[in-house]
């Protein structure tokens, strides 16, 4: 074997742990991907478990706000079978689309909620509300933080496929399409422009 | 800020200083090889007189070019990978040898609950596994990430980063840590620190080659003399060459970590998606003066994991100043501090707070560290708040005298020795002037005014009083130790036998507490089979089958059953007059050294034995729980059991 051979033989091998190398990447960001959408379930849900404790503890204390609890609980109820219905059949906009609307009754609901509490300061000193509301923070800024995490994943992942030399393999490697970024539930909503009335 | 940007910057940043790290060592050989290069000259120059000029040809060639680097690289290799396997540990070593205590999962205190979620919340942002808390008993605002990967990641906080700090800002610290845990930025510290060591054994050679000297001056021959004229010139240079090597690396490696803050801070900022809370955190620091200052005296081997300097130092620094963080991340920055709130002496809560919590701990867990072997297990090594409870609870039986002399040095050795006496006049007699005559004369009246309590005490209490000593005890010096574990051993001997009650804390003692002051390695797992341990197997369940029934007959059923259920075969029943301490002894260090899977296994056949009826004896407890502790799974107390 002569020494141009060998050089060619060293810049195929090169090249070829250079495709290996980005085959796996490709891999791995996808991967990281799913999971972090995987992460915006659990927490969700998890979400949902929570408050009836919060709600149950508060009762004794907010017996004259029936009717913001049970709001809350009704709420609760439609997010989480929205979040069954979206999560038996991913692929349907619909179901998505009612899991973010729910979702965006809930906050209301929870927000009203914090409103009346700051009125009870009895119950806001109580031992277990202080717990279940550290909870929930901590729930809620985990969905938060899981959404943010998928979004950035998604970023991560179309710009390596994009770049180039990625750009004329991903296709070839089984990563044909961009990843999509998540919506904000209440778009329409944020896009409104503020009605101020005088 | 713009933290994409910032991120690229900081690892393009870094990308060229671990290349100039390089190029460093690669002047290094070089300006070795000059050395051996003009020693050779100049020792040629002197051999053959008259031939100032010698032809540069004859030193310079291939092979002694060949061979000093050759000598470099090994040194520098050498020294470095040596320092890499002490330094690689996992981040639990760390984070206790900066004092650090593990916050256990299902802590009830608001304030651990609020930094666990926090470390959660921040995982989750950043895509890595959950890792483990731990917490410094410092008032200081810091934290610091350790660990090789970031599966064996841990964080640390000080106490004071919790008190001082709101949610967001709190979170912006965790985040930052969760970068280094991310980026990888603690191998690269321990690899840079590692090539420093192997640099640095340069120098100490050269330092050894002009010790050396002093020795051949004495005899005066000729020779010697201008071979000791060599030896100067050859160890001066190296002396040079090592530690200014060290000392351009030690400057670059400082750089390099700076850059890495620059990092971790705008990844703070990505995961959180908020300057205010990461900003707050550094202007607190900047408020509380010299803010970060750690205690611990390990702290500067660690110093480039911190949130903010953990040490003083003036070149090396391996954070960038206060000003410049904070101004690049808000760049319209006032230049006002924030002076944190709180400002009142949280050492002394610190304080109150632990005894209680620690107490609770120690007795539940009977170690500070909770093994990962056995976290699957339902029951062990899973305790519940009803556990804790039960323990609670317990531990009011002692009385409160007794347990406050635990929890000091004097009084937990006091409180071991009590608990080791016999209940025969005669034979405690001897013991009493052994303890004389052999411990510290402070301990023997303390143990003196002790003993009547603790021979009162429950049986069911002993044991939890006992692991009531153990923090106390971890604090002796070596010495005081090793005087407290022979008076140990002679108190165990002094009628001639050990019975299973000596042998439950005397193995409880070694296991815990020698591993702590180095008298006994860990053990290291090695069998994977088992049909391996059959005979340990059979020995520890027939026994804890005897400890539950008196009778020969009904501990042979009850072995039968275990059998049955765990289709263990190979297993054979021992009778209760072949049962000998020593075996029992023998078997648990070759238990100890078993793969994770089959202790699990063992222990739930253990369990399964004693409470298949639902009933356990204290004494079956007692054991089983030693076991389990030895193993690294420590069990939870069994609520209900029969008295």
């Amino acid at each position: 074997m002569d020494t141009n051979t060998m050089i060619a033989l060293g810049v195929v091998a090169i090249l070829i742990l250079y495709l290996i190398v980005i085959f796996n990447k490709l891999v791995a960001l996808k991967n990281r991907l799913q999971n972090a959408f995987a992460q915006i379930e659990v927490q969700l849900k998890r979400r949902y478990d929570l408050i009836p404790n919060l709600v149950e503890t508060a009762k004794a204390y907010l017996s004259h706000e029936r009717q913001t609890l049970e709001d809350v609980i009704r709420a609760r109820n439609a997010a989480s079978e929205g979040l069954n219905a979206a999560h038996a059949d991913p692929s349907n906009p619909d179901a998505i689309k009612n899991l973010s609307s729910a979702e965006g009754n809930l906050m209301g609901a929870m927000g009203r909620l914090n409103v009346v509490m700051e009125a009870y300061p009895d119950l806001k000193a109580n031992q277990n509300m202080m717990q279940l509301s550290e909870e929930l923070t901590s729930t809620e800024n985990k969905v938060a933080f899981s959404r943010q995490a998928f979004n950035d994943s998604v970023m991560e992942y179309n710009t390596y496929k994009q770049s180039f030399p990625q750009n004329f393999l991903a296709g070839a490697f089984g990563h044909g399409k961009d990843a999509q970024m998540l919506d904000i539930p209440d778009k329409e909503k944020i896009q409104e422009a503020p009605k101020v009335s005088f | 800020m713009n933290f994409f940007e910032a991120k690229a910057k900081a690892k393009r940043n870094t990308a060229v200083l671990v290349l100039l790290f390089v190029l460093a060592i690669l002047i290094l050989i070089v300006l070795t090889n000059i050395l051996v290069l003009a020693v050779l000259v100049f020792d040629h120059s002197r051999a053959v007189a008259g031939a100032a000029t010698v032809s540069y040809e004859q030193a310079f060639n291939t092979p002694n070019f060949l061979i000093t680097s050759g000598v470099v690289l090994l040194f520098v290799l050498g020294g470095s990978l040596y320092k890499l396997s002490t330094l690689s540990s996992g981040g639990m070593v760390v984070a206790e040898s900066l004092g650090g205590r593990l916050i256990p999962q299902n802590s009830k205190d608001p304030e651990h609950k609020k930094i666990l979620n926090v470390v959660e919340e921040m995982a989750i942002a950043s895509g890595t596994p959950v890792p483990v808390v731990y917490l410094l008993d410092d008032v200081t605002i810091n934290a610091f990430a350790a660990g090789w990967s970031p599966n064996s990641a841990v964080i640390g906080v000080t106490q004071g980063t919790i008190h001082y700090l709101n949610r967001e800002e709190l979170q912006g610290v965790v985040a930052h840590e969760f970068s280094h845990i991310f980026n990888g930025d603690m191998r690269l510290n321990i690899r840079l620190i590692s090539l420093l060591h192997g640099i640095l054994l340069l120098g100490i050679m050269g330092e050894y080659l002009l010790r050396s000297m002093r020795y051949m001056r004495r005899s005066r021959s000729r020779d010697s003399g201008k071979a000791a004229g060599l030896l100067f010139v050859l160890g001066l240079g190296l002396m040079i060459i090592g530690y200014g090597g060290v000392f351009f690396g030690n400057w670059i490696k400082s750089i390099v970590s700076r850059q890495r803050e620059y990092l971790a801070d705008a990844s703070a900022v990505q995961y959180t998606r908020n300057t205010m809370g990461i900003a707050g955190a550094l202007k607190k620091i900047g408020g509380m003066g010299k803010g970060s200052l750690l205690e611990s005296p390990a702290a500067s081997e660690y110093s480039h994991a911190y949130f903010s300097e953990g040490v003083s130092s003036f070149l090396f620094s391996t954070h960038p100043p206060l000003k410049e963080r904070i101004q690049r991340i808000e760049p319209n920055w006032d230049g006002e501090f924030i002076l944190p709130e709180k400002l009142m002496d949280i050492s002394e809560s610190i304080k109150k707070k632990d005894i209680k919590r620690q107490v609770a701990e120690t007795i539940l867990t009977g170690s500070v560290m909770v093994g990962t072997v056995l976290e699957a297990i339902e029951k062990i090594g899973n305790a519940s708040t009803e556990d804790m409870e039960h323990a609670q609870e317990l531990l009011q039986q002692i009385p409160a005298a007794l347990l406050d002399e635990a929890r000091n040095p004097f009084g937990a050795r006091a409180v071991a020795y009590s608990l080791l006496l016999h209940r025969d006049e005669g034979l405690r007699s001897i013991q009493w002037t052994h303890l004389q005559e052999n411990s510290d004369v402070q301990v023997f009246s303390s143990a003196r005014k002790i003993y009547p309590m603790v021979a009162g005490l429950e049986r069911a209490l002993r044991l939890p009083l006992f692991e009531v000593c153990f923090p106390a005890l971890r604090s002796l010096s070596p010495k005081q130790y090793s005087v407290f574990r022979k008076n140990i051993n002679s108190l165990i001997l002094a009628d001639k036998k050990i019975d299973l009650d000596e042998w439950v804390l005397y193995r409880l003692l070694k296991q815990q507490l020698d591993e702590s002051f180095g008298l006994r390695k860990p053990a290291k797992e090695s069998r994977g089979k088992t049909a391996s341990i059959n005979q340990e197997l059979s020995l520890l369940c027939s026994l804890v089958c005897h400890l539950e029934h008196t009778q020969e007959g009904a501990a042979e059923k009850s072995f039968n059953l275990c059998v049955e259920k765990y289709e263990l075969k190979g297993l054979s029943f021992i009778t209760r007059d072949k049962v000998s301490i020593r075996q029992l002894d023998e078997a648990m260090g070759k238990l100890e050294a078993t793969k994770p899977r089959i202790k699990e296994f063992l222990l739930k056949a253990l369990v399964y034995c004693a409470a298949h009826d639902d009933q356990v004896s204290p004494r079956a407890q007692e054991f089983l729980r030693v076991v389990a502790s030895c193993l690294g799974a420590p069990l939870p107390l069994m609520g209900g059991s029969a008295e």
